[in-house]
């Protein structure tokens, strides 16, 4: 229960977020305050993801750390070229397999 | 454009959208699902957040039994970008009526401000507001109802998958692709790499702290840069209107 409270929660301040210009009426942003929030998506999201990435399973190790960078290097290669999410997600797990059944090896 | 066609075109879209995100939403479904919260309380994200990056930093967050201020504080972090929707969403409905402009905000995600703006980008002024409302309504919540489906079929599909199955990996690749289209200027490489191997160097911190660090870090890293590389600029133009 108290799970599903937190999660209304942030429920409410995301709508809060998106509500905050477009049902009030327009008013002025100032500059500073525009870069930053151009600023936070990447910064938040890479905080997100490189540790993840590192450390898959919670901890680094050979095996696992390489092959989801090899599955990173890879869904950026196919991102690059098709601007696709689905395409680069598939072909980055298809490269995680891949290396970590050779890390297993046979 | 006609009502009907503009309905027609935002129910073409929106499906469009819903077919291209089939994998990433069954795998960030089954992320959800396998989080240590119960799963349909983990599902309930989907049509009270509508943010697969918040939805799953919330759920994981939650399973790994961080801290309630911490979880909430770090979830609207990750979509403080939804501020910036609403002001240009703003700019391009002002004729819209208040009650229109609240349900909007309620499905201003992701896909739906990218088709929203792409759609006012080709038709410049945007359409006529009912030609418009029409096309950004059906749109939205035909990408809603296909986001609700999806995840909740890979919250189910989720408890079938061998534990095998990369789902933390697709989770952390799902994030790397919502980043890549994020890095735009040197300003916001700046962040990312900053944000990145802050948050990775502390990562033993308690409570996901160290993401919160590494998002301040970034921000600071990007904002310095951006001053560094336009100081005329920022000094020229003080405010903008949205």
């Amino acid at each position: 229960m108290s799970d599903l409270l937190v999660i209304a929660a942030v429920g409410l301040g995301t709508y809060g977020m998106r509500a905050m210009f477009l049902v009030r009426r327009p008013r002025s942003v100032h500059e500073r305050g525009n870069t930053m929030l151009h600023l936070l998506a990447p910064a938040v999201l890479a905080a997100i993801m490189l540790p993840a990435l590192l450390a898959p399973r919670g901890t680094v190790s050979f095996g696992e750390t390489g092959a989801s960078l090899a599955a990173a290097v890879v869904s950026v290669a196919v991102w690059r070229r098709t601007r696709g999410i689905p395409h680069a997600l598939f072909a980055g797990l298809v490269a995680w397999w891949l290396v970590l059944a050779l890390v297993a090896g046979p | 454009m006609t009502h009907p066609s503009a309905a027609r075109a935002g129910l073409r879209d929106g499906m469009s959208v819903v077919a291209g995100y089939i994998p990433f939403a069954l795998a960030l479904g089954a992320s959800l699902g396998s989080a240590g919260v119960d799963p349909l309380t983990a599902w309930l994200s989907s049509p009270l957040i509508i943010a697969g990056a918040a939805q799953l930093v919330t759920v994981q967050m939650l399973g790994a039994g961080a801290g309630v201020a911490v979880v909430i504080t770090t979830a609207l972090v990750v979509n403080a970008r939804h501020v910036l929707y609403g002001a240009k969403m703003a700019s391009l409905v002002p004729s819209w009526s208040r009650r229109d402009r609240g349900l909007a905000a309620y499905l201003l995600a992701d896909p739906m401000f990218a088709l929203a703006s792409a759609r006012a980008r080709v038709d410049d002024p945007p359409e006529v507001p009912d030609t418009f409302r029409a096309y950004y309504f059906t749109m939205s919540w035909t990408c809603w109802a296909g986001w609700l489906v999806l995840t909740g079929s890979g919250v189910l599909l989720g408890d079938v998958l061998p534990a095998a199955l990369p789902l933390d990996v697709a989770a952390a690749l799902t994030f790397l692709l919502l980043l890549l289209p994020t890095l735009e200027g040197a300003a916001a490489k700046a962040a990312a790499v900053v944000g990145g191997v802050v948050a990775a160097l502390a990562g033993g911190l308690p409570l996901g702290l160290g993401l919160l660090l590494g998002a301040a870090a970034g921000v600071g890293a990007g904002t310095w840069v951006s001053r560094v590389s336009t100081p005329a600029q920022s000094t020229r133009q003080e405010q903008s209107h949205v």
